[in-house]
């Protein structure tokens, strides 16, 4: 097995009196999809928010690439190719879809200060191999059509999409995907599903969290199963599935439900 | 609008703005010329500011630095003119560098409240200050720039030539990958961050620049001036220049300049009112923000979409069925 692309330690986060989330860990490797599920209030988009650098934990540390990454702010974050997206709809509503997506790709894009100021060559070159990028994750998410229209005159399920891809803009190693389906049908969630997977294929890990049990059971790897802030099980979706703790704790009704 | 419309009109426009003065011996035409051009630098540097989404209200301040740093390096030091200008303007930036890192953390109307007090503890350092800055009396007879600059004509080219470096530095920034970053920011600050673009140094690089234009400007405004007084940078002062930006249009730079010379030449063309002056200008302003929340920029883009009457094109059908359940 290769060493883990992300590695999570014992990562908890305390908000005054509320234990958001304890002694977290996991590890993503290379191509790896994750997911991460639990009820309302489990703690997953803390989870997120503290890998991201959203938030700094209150203990617990973060690797990427074997490197020690604990605290460090989203945009450094980005440079070294962890990237994450939000749950709600969160794109720049007024932008095209274009431009929504070079926003998203900042980090190839912008050449230095001076470098953009003066359009250097190099600023130029950036420019170019940023358009073919862009147009390449319009590509992949199936936007083209989308590419001259304003984000916020798009149907939700559109601008969800969108929001992924200004996170796949910025070429991500490992994207975190902070409920991509939520509120989406279930024609449109299978759309998703299949870009996540179009997406591990390009050599990106990628962590999902959602509730949706089928769609997470469908598309991942692993999974690992939150609740009140902490670990309830992890493992491939069979055996956490199977897992009496989890049927017993949390899943039994929520799945049964889904299953009908 | 294509290229070459644009160049044309650029050209046309640095023609006009070159010409003009030749025109007209009407000396107050060309003070009120130099007026605009040197406001049109500090609108158009605080519309870098209210571009990251915040709306600063001690840009007088920065312009006050800009000022007595140069004043003072001129008149107790007895060095030459540019010397001082550069001291000003570095003053300012220092003052900005300083404080950016600090205020730039906060939003909102917390931004807009402390710097409005940073504002008045400028001025109040100023007031109190006697010995080095004069006090409430100020400085008198500051000089020149060079003698050729005490004819007013001479003094708008001078003006027009850092007003032009000013503007074309401001557009050069908005229209480059740190302007699209600029957007992003004030769009979805989070979101900004979260793409990978370090938001407060970017916004402290942003005002540094802006403080250091406000300096330049209050520098050029005082040898202009001849006097200066702490009461030249009052928060008064650092209002209008937002309600320039306002009333021009907060979406474009070119709202900055429309609002720069439209308070500038307002209480010109007003002088017939005296009396009623201040009233007419608050019902100007009134009925803007009520009629034209984008300012007249927005206004005008408005009057053209209607004239041109190509209506958007509406969005393709989804391909998919069901956008939300």
């Amino acid at each position: 097995m290769t060493a883990p692309l992300l590695k999570i330690e014992q990562l908890s986060k305390r908000f005054g009196g509320l234990q958001a989330v304890a002694d977290l860990s996991y590890e993503v490797t290379e191509r790896e999809i994750l997911g991460i599920i639990g009820p309302n209030g489990a703690g997953k988009t803390t989870a997120v928010n503290l890998v991201s650098g959203v938030i700094e934990p209150s203990s617990g540390r973060v690797f990427l690439d074997g490197r020690d990454v604990t605290g460090q702010k989203p945009h450094v974050l980005v440079e070294s190719g962890l990237v994450r997206t939000f749950q709600a709809t969160t794109v720049f509503g007024g932008s095209t879809v274009r431009e929504n997506l070079r926003r998203g790709a900042f980090r190839l894009l912008y050449p230095g200060f001076l470098a953009t100021l003066f359009d250097t060559p190099k600023a130029r070159e950036a420019r170019a191999r940023t358009a073919a990028h862009v147009d390449e994750v319009m590509h992949w998410l199936g936007l083209e059509r989308f590419g001259e229209h304003v984000a916020s005159s798009l149907p939700y399920g559109i601008q969800k999409v969108l929001g992924m891809g200004i996170g796949l803009a910025a070429r991500p190693r490992i994207i975190l995907l902070d409920e991509p389906v939520a509120g989406l049908s279930a024609e449109e969630t299978d759309h998703v599903r299949d870009t996540i997977r179009l997406v591990r294929e390009r050599g990106i890990a990628v962590v999902v969290i959602d509730h949706n049990m089928r769609f997470i059971t469908d598309l991942c790897d692993r999974v690992l199963v939150m609740a009140q802030g902490r670990e309830l099980a992890q493992g491939a979706p069979k055996d956490v599935l199977a897992n009496p703790a989890v049927i017993e704790a949390y899943l039994g009704k929520r799945y049964a439900k889904a299953q009908r | 609008m294509t290229q070459a419309t644009k160049i044309t009109g650029g050209v046309l426009a640095a023609v006009v703005l070159v010409v003009w003065p030749w025109l007209t011996d009407d000396r107050f035409l060309h003070h009120v010329g130099v007026l605009i051009m040197l406001t049109a630098i500090g609108a158009s540097s605080l519309h870098l500011i209210i571009r990251t989404g915040h709306v600063s209200l001690c840009h007088a301040a920065f312009m006050a630095f800009g000022a007595y740093g140069s004043v003072l390096t001129v008149m107790s030091l007895g060095l030459p003119f540019p010397v001082g200008l550069l001291v000003g303007t570095g003053a300012a930036a220092l003052l900005a560098a300083t404080i950016g890192p600090i205020v730039l953390r906060l939003t909102g109307k917390y931004f807009v409240l402390i710097t409005f007090l940073f504002g008045e503890v400028v001025r109040m350092a100023i007031v109190e200050n006697v010995a080095l800055t004069g006090g409430s009396n100020g400085i008198f007879n500051v000089p020149p720039p060079h003698p050729i600059f005490l004819d007013t004509k001479a003094y708008y080219y001078l003006a027009l030539a850092f007003a032009a470096f000013a503007v074309g530095l401001c557009a050069r920034i908005l229209g480059s990958e740190f302007g699209r970053a600029m957007n992003a920011i004030r769009d979805g600050e989070r979101l900004a961050e979260c793409s990978g673009v370090p938001v407060i140094r970017f916004k402290v690089i942003v005002f540094i620049i802006a403080c250091a234009l406000a300096g330049m400007q209050g520098s050029l405004m005082a040898h202009y001036n001849k006097v200066l007084s702490p009461e030249n940078f009052s928060g008064i002062i650092s209002l209008n220049l937002v309600v320039m930006n306002v009333i021009g249009g907060m979406s474009s730079l070119w709202g900055a300049l429309i609002g720069a010379v439209f308070m500038v030449m307002l209480p010109e063309l007003l002088r017939g009112y005296v009396n009623i002056q201040h009233i007419i200008f608050g019902a100007i302003l009134f009925a803007t923000m009520a009629f034209m929340p984008g300012g007249i920029i927005q206004a005008a883009r408005h009057v053209k979409a209607m004239l041109s009457a190509k209506p958007d094109a509406p969005a393709p059908p989804l391909a998919r069925t069901g956008a939300a359940e």
